[in-house]
């Protein structure tokens, strides 16, 4: 525990910068959703005038959520089949110095809804399997999109409290609104710190390397490797350019842009609870929802330093393990450095990699498998807040009636309508992880790709988990490129992303037609510490409820819990 | 049976008997229950009830199974799983059932008043015939004699009559019914006891008051309210999950550690895991929320309204007959400066002797309190001065001409000639204060005041302290000026008051307060309330009222008792409390089942022993312990269900907290305690000789079949 205990300022240090960075980030957020006035007006708001000028897009024109909910599937739809065509033709398309061949439709099919639905489960190796051309056109913009569309649909979700008309919004106006004012103008700006800090930014996909110690000249991948790892991590899409993804020195060069890739990470999931509370006009509503966040996030750090401190088959056996369980840890990095990384992009839905997550010790496995089964502390850029109000709204109901009232949350009622999303939501997650790692088995496909052996459920399960939530993050080793595991993967993650994201909508669409209750005494208040606890004791016992067999069959079967 | 109908306060005794609940009846239905029809209505003890029956068929005839049963078929086991399943099912049954029979025996006692009745049809032509109640329909009319019922719900069109409710209200206070004015509407089923009238029937036969009341509690019209959906599709994805979360277990355990998949043990596991204590008792908690409400003699429409009525925030209450008494009572005696005490009080009492208002008979009570009591009066020789508008005073002149005045302070100056100065002063204290000061002059010789007061009914300022404790606003409603509204408002605790109220004030208080998006209730009883009971959230009407507030109000107080509401609220809180609250419950136990089933099925597994903190050796007898703790803890909440979870006024943050700590973490603590003892008890069983050979016997039994 010796070198953790001596790294605790800095990580300390990178969480609060971290989180003072979300806060504002979340009032900027509020802001621009609420169309007052910010700094990017002057050059934003002609560029948005003429993009929807070309869309033919009336941005005023508020949308009931079917129409909403339409629009955003039909984008979906359109930008999965054109990255779909583009992976499949890459062979015969420009900027292929590598000689990438297209893909397989099955490979191209998951490689596009896994871009499009913010997970990046890369079923690939990007060095040799994507042009350069496919990445910027393809891969990048779903980056972009992916992101966009995560956080509209929360603030649509969030319209839900405060309108009275039905209606929740522009999608058209708000996707690119999170373009011109969010996502372009942060990633740009985290492109310029990379590659000030070293990481490379070129069109050039390749350089030729004589190795000093003499031998063969190598072919070292090179690309604009600044600009793609901004939206990386901001938009919580975590696709790596290199297969190494962040424990590649070009993608993550330093202690300087692992720190920096930790606030980029941060920001936004972060930040949704400010921007939330903003947006409903009720300031000290941010306080239970980040505090439940927060707390859920420091109690994961926390267990997954202590599992992965040291090696439990070594206790007692007299060897020094002062650097903690070093199995699976980048070395340019040390222990907490990596722990706050891994622990921050799986908990946020980023699902890059700086560790090698098949190599961690059991114990931190189940902590990295508990935040995507939570999907919200804080989860993915939108989405993961998305989860979070449908919790809030869960258990209110069940804690609301113990007050004696019908349920309500910010003044709305909750009652059938809402409940029949939620209950959507509740099961979608389960059902997508346990359904197909029954299939894989009966069928016959996980022995296949991963072989037999606890380690090897595990790497099946967490495949199955890390598409269901959107994450993207994979446990090694599976041969998943078959197309089983492409077609099974694309299925999960078009039902993982899609199915929560209509309920969001459905729900901000039902509250938005109701009247506002304005709160009184007997009105639950939220903003306590006794909501906050009951909200992380509920979420912690219904997750655990639906995941604890697989994961006593998983991880936990691989070997004693100890630290 | 005959006494003063006029206030509805006062000592009143029930003479409806109690219907009691037939506990043969509602076994013999609870297995009636068990027909696939009833099970299917509740989606939850539908799963538990086909899993019994594959569990039956898996004991008895396991070669129907050939995949999942092979050599480690043990028959006891699965027997005693079938058996406990088997009782979880009966349990929910009898639920249903205890709760179905109390309402069947409320709605029974009410049809035997009903009957068939006869009546005399008055014609258009002006004739009589007797017909059979069946065949009236509204807008005919009826005479009804005395010693005859009346046949439908009606109106009096002419005449007046004493009529006694009590088979309906349970009051053996006799009311007075008559032509105009507000106390026009009869109920079927009353019976005349004196005078001659004649009713225009308002309700259809079969739709008449007592009708609705028994269809009511009987649950014909029962609708499951939109709280109860909503927790029903909560509780069905849950379980659909659970569901899952089981049967892909089933698959991996098969494909990866054959050796450990045990059918039974999950089919335990996934009945453990279902919200059966609350799936199980959910029907008999709405049943019984009616129930309730019409143990305190109030007829709901409908469920919904009950629900409502847990919304409430804000209550609008009359000033008289809810928060005062009514009438204004002495309350103080200040002599004039030359005077002393007992020669005002003296003079009071006298120039009260004949005043039998409900005022002068409180100075009265007031003297009495200081032991000064009244001379002897002999009527027939003093001359009573009554009080009129115009004269505003009243009083005595005896037989020597002595003259005993009391009235206000204008008239007794204007009487004795003058004012004293300080009593002048005190007059005008009095008047600021709200409340009424009566100057008592002798022989045009002013001595002093009476002060008379409203005074509040006692215990309304608790009720209303509690109210606001709940967070529902309460808004006093009174035609008093603004000075005396202001006053009985401070003293009872009011948070808001409406003065000078007209009776079309509290619609409009009413569409104001709905506007802000409250939830509102009011009582009334007249005609003109007719509008605001029909828009408030909760209407109240009073049973003494007319046809047109019953008909619009969604409740009637068969009581007439305004303060009702206040009761209304707590039992529409208390459903929902109790709805949330074993919902709770059903979730954390699950915590603990997961602790005792979860060793239990990864038996030999590494570590798995970290686990087993309940130290449940023997995997067979934990899960057993386990369903059967599932199944006891039905029937130990039935009366909880039945009974509704006390409930004790609180902010919303607190009545949370102290719920999350009874039926939450009581809920994880108690399974952990339970699950532990009942396997102890098992283990003592196993251990038993006796016991021993009986299982012995039983597996003999069962091979042979």
């Amino acid at each position: 525990m010796l070198s953790v205990a001596a790294e605790t300022p800095e990580i300390l240090a990178t969480v609060v910068i971290g989180l003072v960075l979300a806060r504002s980030l979340g009032d900027y957020l509020a802001r621009v959703f609420l169309s007052r006035p910010t700094l990017l007006d002057s050059v934003m708001t002609p560029v948005e005038r003429w993009i929807f000028g070309i869309l033919g897009v009336n941005q005023y024109h508020d949308m009931r959520w079917r129409e909403y909910a339409a629009a955003l599937l039909l984008l979906n739809g359109a930008a999965i089949a054109f990255v779909f065509f583009l992976l499949m033709d890459q062979g015969s398309l420009p900027w292929n110095a590598l000689r990438a061949p297209g893909m397989s439709w099955d490979l191209a099919l998951h490689t596009a809804t896994s871009f499009a639905t913010n997970t990046d489960f890369q079923h690939y190796t990007p060095e040799s399997q994507v042009s350069l051309f496919a990445a910027l056109l393809g891969l990048q913009m779903l980056m972009f999109l992916s992101a966009s569309i995560g956080l509209v649909v929360v603030v649509a979700f969030t319209r839900g409290f405060i309108r009275r008309n039905g209606r929740i919004g522009n999608f058209w106006a708000d996707v690119v609104k999170a373009i011109t004012r969010v996502f372009l103008p942060l990633a740009f700006l985290a492109a310029l710190i990379f590659v000030f800090l070293g990481v490379p930014q070129t069109l050039a996909q390749s350089a030729v390397i004589t190795p000093l110690t003499g031998g063969a000249p190598q072919i070292v991948p090179l690309g604009p490797v600044g600009s793609w790892n901004g939206i990386e991590l901001l938009g919580s899409n975590g696709g790596g350019y290199f297969s190494a993804n962040m424990a590649h020195p070009f993608q993550n060069p330093s202690a300087v842009t692992n720190f920096l890739a930790i606030l980029l990470m941060m920001a936004i999931p972060f930040g949704a609870p400010f921007m939330f509370a903003q947006m409903v006009r009720r300031k000290e509503e941010a306080r239970p929802l980040f505090a439940t966040v927060l707390v859920l996030f420091l109690v994961a750090l926390l267990l997954f330093l202590y599992f992965e401190s040291s090696n439990p088959f070594l206790a007692g056996t007299g060897v020094g393990q002062g650097g903690g369980y070093l199995n699976g840890v980048e070395d340019r990095f040390t222990l907490p450095e990596s722990a706050l990384f891994q622990v921050t992009s799986v908990y946020d839905n980023v699902g890059a990699t700086s560790m090698s997550i098949g190599a961690l010790t059991p114990g931190a496995q189940i902590v990295l498998f508990w935040g995507m089964f939570l999907q919200d502390a804080p989860g993915g850029v939108g989405t993961g807040f998305g989860v979070l109000l449908i919790n809030v709204i869960l258990a209110i109901f069940v804690g609301g009636l113990m007050v004696g009232r019908t349920p309500e949350y910010l003044g709305k009622k909750i009652g059938r309508d809402q409940m029949r999303w939620a209950a959507v939501t509740i099961l979608s997650h389960p059902f997508m992880v346990l359904i197909p790692l029954a299939v894989a088995y009966v069928f016959g496909f996980a022995t296949l790709s991963a072989g037999t052996g606890p380690h090897s459920f595990t790497v099946v399960l967490y495949e199955f988990t890390s598409e269901s939530a959107n994450n993207g993050s994979a446990m090694g080793p599976i041969a998943d490129n078959t197309l089983f595991f492409n077609l099974t993967g694309t299925i999960i993650m078009l039902v993982g992303r899609f199915l929560p994201i209509l309920a969001m909508l459905g729900i901000g669409g039902s509250l938005a037609g109701e009247d506002q209750l304005p709160p009184g005494p007997g009105t639950l208040k939220t903003d306590s510490a006794t909501f906050t606890i009951y909200l992380i004791l509920f979420m912690t016992v219904v997750t655990g409820l639906l995941f604890l067999p697989v994961l006593v069959m998983g991880p936990f079967s691989q070997g004693a819990m100890g630290g | 049976m005959q006494g003063t109908p006029s206030s509805s306060y006062g000592a009143k005794v029930s003479v409806r008997r109690r219907p009691h609940t037939s506990w043969a009846h509602a076994i013999a239905s609870s297995l009636r229950k068990f027909h696939p029809r009833e099970q299917v209505r509740n989606p939850i003890m539908f799963v538990v009830y086909v899993f019994f029956f594959f569990m039956l068929a898996l004991t008895f005839v396991p070669e129907l199974f050939p995949d999942i049963e092979g050599a480690d078929h043990d028959s006891l086991y699965y027997l005693a799983i079938t058996l406990i399943l088997f009782a979880t099912i009966w349990f929910a049954n009898i639920a249903e059932a205890i709760a179905e029979a109390q309402a069947k025996a409320q709605a029974d006692s009410l049809r035997e008043i009903r009957g068939s009745l006869k009546a005399r049809q008055l014609l258009p032509d002006g004739s009589v015939q007797w017909v059979s109640s069946g065949h009236l329909h509204p807008g005919d009319s009826v005479e009804v004699h005395p010693g005859e019922v009346v046949p439908l719900d009606g109106d009096v069109i002419q005449g007046g009559a004493l009529i006694d409710e009590s088979m309906m209200t349970g009051e053996s206070e006799a009311v007075v019914r008559e032509s105009g004015g507000d106390k026009t509407s009869v109920i079927g089923g009353s019976r005349v006891l004196q005078g001659v009238i004649r009713v225009r029937i308002t309700a259809e036969p079969g739709a008449g008051f007592l009708d609705r009341m028994i269809k009511l509690v009987e649950g014909t019209t029962r609708e499951k309210s939109p709280n109860e959906v909503a927790l029903t599709i909560l509780l069905a994805a849950l379980s659909a999950v659970i569901l899952v979360v089981i049967i892909t277990l089933g698959y991996l355990l098969g494909f990866v550690y054959p050796n450990l998949l045990n059918i039974g043990t999950l089919i335990a596991l996934s009945v453990c895991l279902l919200p059966t204590t609350i799936g199980g008792l959910l029907s008999a908690i709405g049943i019984s929320g009616i129930n309730r409400v019409g143990k305190a003699n109030v007829v709901a429409k409908s469920g919904r309204a009950v629900e409502a009525a847990g919304d409430l925030d804000v209550l609008i209450l009359d000033k008289t007959g809810t928060i005062t008494v009514g009438n204004r009572l002495a309350v103080q005696f200040a002599p004039a400066d030359d005077v002393d005490m007992t020669q005002l009080v003296k003079a009071a009492i006298t120039s009260s002797a004949l005043d039998d208002t409900p005022e002068g008979r409180s100075i009265i009570r007031l003297a009495a309190l200081r032991k000064v009591l009244p001379d002897k009066v002999d009527r027939e020789k003093v001359r009573f001065v009554p009080f009129t508008p115009e004269r505003k005073m009243s009083g005595i002149v005896l037989a020597d001409g002595t003259e005993f005045m009391k009235g206000s302070a204008t008239a007794i100056e204007g009487y004795a000639g003058y004012l004293p100065p300080s009593l002048r002063n005190q007059v005008g204290e009095a008047a600021r204060q709200g409340m009424t000061p009566l100057v008592v002059a002798v022989n045009r010789k002013v001595v002093g005041m009476v002060v008379l007061k409203d005074v509040i009914k006692p215990g309304i300022r608790d009720r209303i302290r509690e109210l606001r404790l709940m967070g529902i606003r309460t808004v006093m409603c009174t035609g008093d000026n603004k000075i005396t509204a202001a006053a009985i408002a401070q003293e009872s605790g009011v948070n808001d008051f409406v003065a000078e109220a007209k009776p079309e004030t509290k619609l409009s208080i009413i569409q104001n307060e709905k506007h802000y998006g409250h939830l509102v209730a009011m009582s009334g009883d007249g005609t003109n309330d007719a509008p605001a009971l029909a828009r408030a959230d909760v209407g109240l009407a009073m049973n003494s009222g007319t046809s047109a507030a019953k008909e619009a109000a969604n409740m009637v107080d068969l009581d007439s008792d305004p303060t009702k509401l206040i009761e209304i609220v707590s039992i529409g809180k208390q459903l929902l409390i109790t709805r949330g609250a074993l919902t709770t419950f059903s979730i954390t136990n699950d915590v603990a089942k997961y602790f005792a089933i979860i060793p239990a099925i990864f038996v030999g597994f590494s570590g798995i022993a970290a686990l087993n903190i309940m130290g449940l050796t023997n995997p067979g007898l934990a899960v057993l312990a386990t369903l059967l703790f599932n199944a006891i803890a039905i029937p130990l909440l039935i009366p909880l269900a039945i009974t509704g979870v006390s409930f004790h006024p609180a902010t919303a943050v607190e009545l949370l907290r102290r719920n999350l700590m009874i039926y939450g973490i009581g809920g994880l603590v108690s399974a952990f305690v339970g699950i532990k003892l009942i396997y102890l008890g098992l283990q003592y069983l196993m251990s038993n000789p006796a016991f021993i050979s009986l299982v012995e016997a039983v597996r003999g039994v069962m091979g042979v079949l």
